[in-house]
């Protein structure tokens, strides 16, 4: 029914039982039509486990640092996104290549799940595309071993992707005034649970140990008000800056609908006219622009 | 059965308003959640529940416990205020008001009385409203909920096409109602049935099956995905965790209490460094078994209610509903 799912299927279930990897990471079928999570194949009889369908939202490559220090070789699924989060895990030296084995999908962009929930299954087809997929730049794996191509010629993307609309969040919020610009993220902020779904699903965060792990270090304290949550927003999105693969996948998670890549994206574009253009995770050897210099880097201080 | 007309709930509120702060679930930033009522006539009652549980108004994300000031060899506290408003909660459904039960026995009983949460607890009256939809998540029926009727309130609420049915359960929600004057009117209207959700899951035997796998391989598998994030506990509205630490400045400061989270590893992190919980695989473990056995072992209860918030928002699907009906199938 679906060929890239079955070639998925076919080839955990060769590599499992080859023993070349010790497990597979790709996604399952969850509570829901609209829910594709993650999951963790160790055994080949539990392949047709794995599903390939456009709700396959997750970006997997974090959850290669829960395996670093095992022995074990590791089969991951990726998309365009899911491949710049190992790109950027390797540029930090998180993971060694040669224990992973990257089986890339040219994906046709994923559908917003919550929307998905909300027409109901009968309206699947009208699902709109998921909010991070609206100005993929690289909806096919920049790094892979080995790449699953559909027999059907399906076409590559649902939506085009308009790249020029990657920063139209970020001008909206550039054309408010200061006090305008203070309202809207004090707003955004003031609802932040600090539970740190957008810090954990991130590849770019791989700090072994997080300043806000540490609440009494007198960074950042654990209290929930306006003060500490921007005070975390802000420094987290500087921490990511130049390493942010705009998978979209912290706005996406956040319980509270925080317009987390529009923080992030204002960064990526003030990057980019400061120092060029860069996209993170696209280029190992292309070393981001916070983590180099150059003699003639802007310095002024904006 | 008495009535309230759809355009007249906002007279009922202002009545209510001059002596207590009504909270109504109100859109905000584009997610529900109980919100001061505010005098705007236009009200969303009937969209379902709100994003966060209501739990925040009796047990607040952060709140101050008292001051200290150092002078010299001296030393005073200056205690805080103690809540003394009245508040009104309007529109809680039939899970969250299970929920309030549950933090009762957290904070109330077993020889400790919380006094931060008791006067909020004890100066809050809750007005129900029963289900007539629900959500794909939820599944509070499992729990021996019912949509249609509220636990432990003082008043329950009905949806019909036109307005609401008002019920008075105890003598503080006949007080509520004997504020309305004009605007009820008597009815024997039936209420409409309840939604029933079609998630379910059989609990019978789960606190049981638990006590014998704390060790289990199942534990590994199960919390492999997760994220170890703490969305599902700070969206829960039986979770109640907090932790306690103090903001100094010179020679005085303040100590607060905030809500903390058991997925996260500083939660049981140990002065010298040890944590006895050092994965996502012992805290989630953590996480189930409190819900599933620690808390019915104490309380007789389980401390889930099925509004399904976890399930709807966690990043990665860890569904309590699978959970359950894994546990009770694995093998000892």
């Amino acid at each position: 029914m679906n060929s890239i799912q079955e070639q998925m299927r076919a080839r955990a279930r060769e590599l499992l039982t080859e023993g070349t990897v010790q497990m597979v990471i790709g996604w399952e079928k969850g509570t829901f039509w609209y829910l594709s999570p993650p999951t963790f194949v160790t055994a080949p009889e539990d392949c047709d486990r794995l599903v390939w369908d456009e709700f396959c939202t997750n970006n997997l490559a974090k959850y290669l640092l829960d395996y670093k220090h095992t022995e074990d070789k590791i089969a991951i699924f990726v998309k365009g996104c899911d491949a710049r989060g190992i790109v950027r895990l390797l540029q930090d030296n998180q993971i060694d290549r040669e224990r992973v084995y990257l089986i890339g999908i040219k994906c046709p962009g994923v559908k917003d799940g919550r929307q998905a929930a909300a027409l109901g299954e009968e309206k699947r087809k009208e699902v709109p595309l998921a909010e991070k997929c609206r100005f993929c730049t690289h909806p096919e794996p920049v790094v892979y071993d080995e790449l699953l191509v559909p027999d059907g010629g399906e076409a590559l993307r649902e939506a085009a992707a308009a790249a020029e609309g990657r920063f139209a969040e970020v001008e909206k919020v550039e054309a408010m005034n200061p006090d305008e610009r203070y309202a809207f993220w004090t707003a955004a902020y003031d609802r932040c649970l600090r539970c740190y779904a957008c810090r954990n699903i991130c590849p770019a965060c791989n700090c072994r140990e997080c300043i806000f792990d540490r609440s009494q270090s007198g960074w950042c304290g654990k209290q929930m008000n306006r003060s500490e949550n921007m005070f975390f927003a802000i420094t987290r999105a500087m921490h990511v800056a130049g390493r942010c693969i705009e998978c979209g996948e912290c706005e996406r998670v956040c319980p509270e609908g925080i317009p987390i890549m529009t923080l992030n994206k204002k960064i990526i574009k003030d990057l980019n006219e400061l120092f060029g253009e860069y996209e993170a995770g696209v280029d190992l050897e292309a070393l981001p622009p916070l983590g180099q210099y150059k003699l003639d880097d802007p310095d002024e201080f904006h | 059965m008495l009535k309230i007309a759809k355009d007249k709930l906002p007279e009922l509120l202002k009545a209510w308003a001059i002596n207590a702060a009504v909270f109504v679930p109100q859109e905000k930033g584009g997610t529900r959640v109980f919100q001061p009522w505010d005098g705007q006539p236009s009200l969303t009652l009937d969209g379902g529940n709100t994003l966060e549980p209501p739990k925040d108004l009796f047990f607040p994300r952060t709140e101050t416990m008292y001051r200290y000031e150092v002078q010299g060899k001296e030393a005073g506290v200056t205690e805080i205020p103690t809540f003394d408003g009245k508040m009104v909660l309007v529109g809680v459904r039939s899970c969250d008001a299970r929920s309030f039960l549950i933090m009762d026995d957290v904070f109330l009983t077993k020889g400790y009385v919380d006094e931060f949460y008791r006067r909020r607890r004890e100066n809050t009256r809750v007005v129900a409203l029963a289900c007539t939809q629900n959500a794909p998540t939820c599944f509070c029926t499992s729990f021996g909920i019912d949509p249609g009727r509220a636990e432990g309130v003082d008043v329950q609420m009905w949806p019909v096409a036109d307005g609401y049915l008002l019920e008075p359960i105890t003598a503080a929600g006949r007080e509520l109602l004997d504020q309305a004057g004009e605007l009820l009117t008597a009815t024997d209207t039936a209420p409409p049935p309840a939604a029933v959700p079609g998630l379910v899951v059989d609990v019978t035997g789960v606190t049981e099956k638990l006590q014998g796998m704390f060790e289990h391989p199942y534990w590994t598998a199960v919390s492999r995905k997760c994220l170890g994030c703490g969305a599902c506990t700070y969206l829960c509205p039986t979770c109640h965790c907090f932790d306690i630490q103090g903001e100094n400045r010179g020679n005085s400061g303040y100590k607060f209490r905030c809500w903390d989270s058991c997925m996260f590893s500083e939660y049981t992190r140990m002065a010298g460094g040890h944590n006895p919980r050092p994965s996502k695989k012992e805290r989630l473990r953590n996480r189930f078994l409190h819900k599933l056995q620690y808390f019915p072992e104490r309380y007789g209860k389980f401390a889930c209610v099925g509004c399904g918030r976890c399930l709807d928002r966690c990043p990665v699907n860890v569904d309590i509903t699978r959970v359950i009906r894994e546990v009770k199938e694995v093998a000892l």
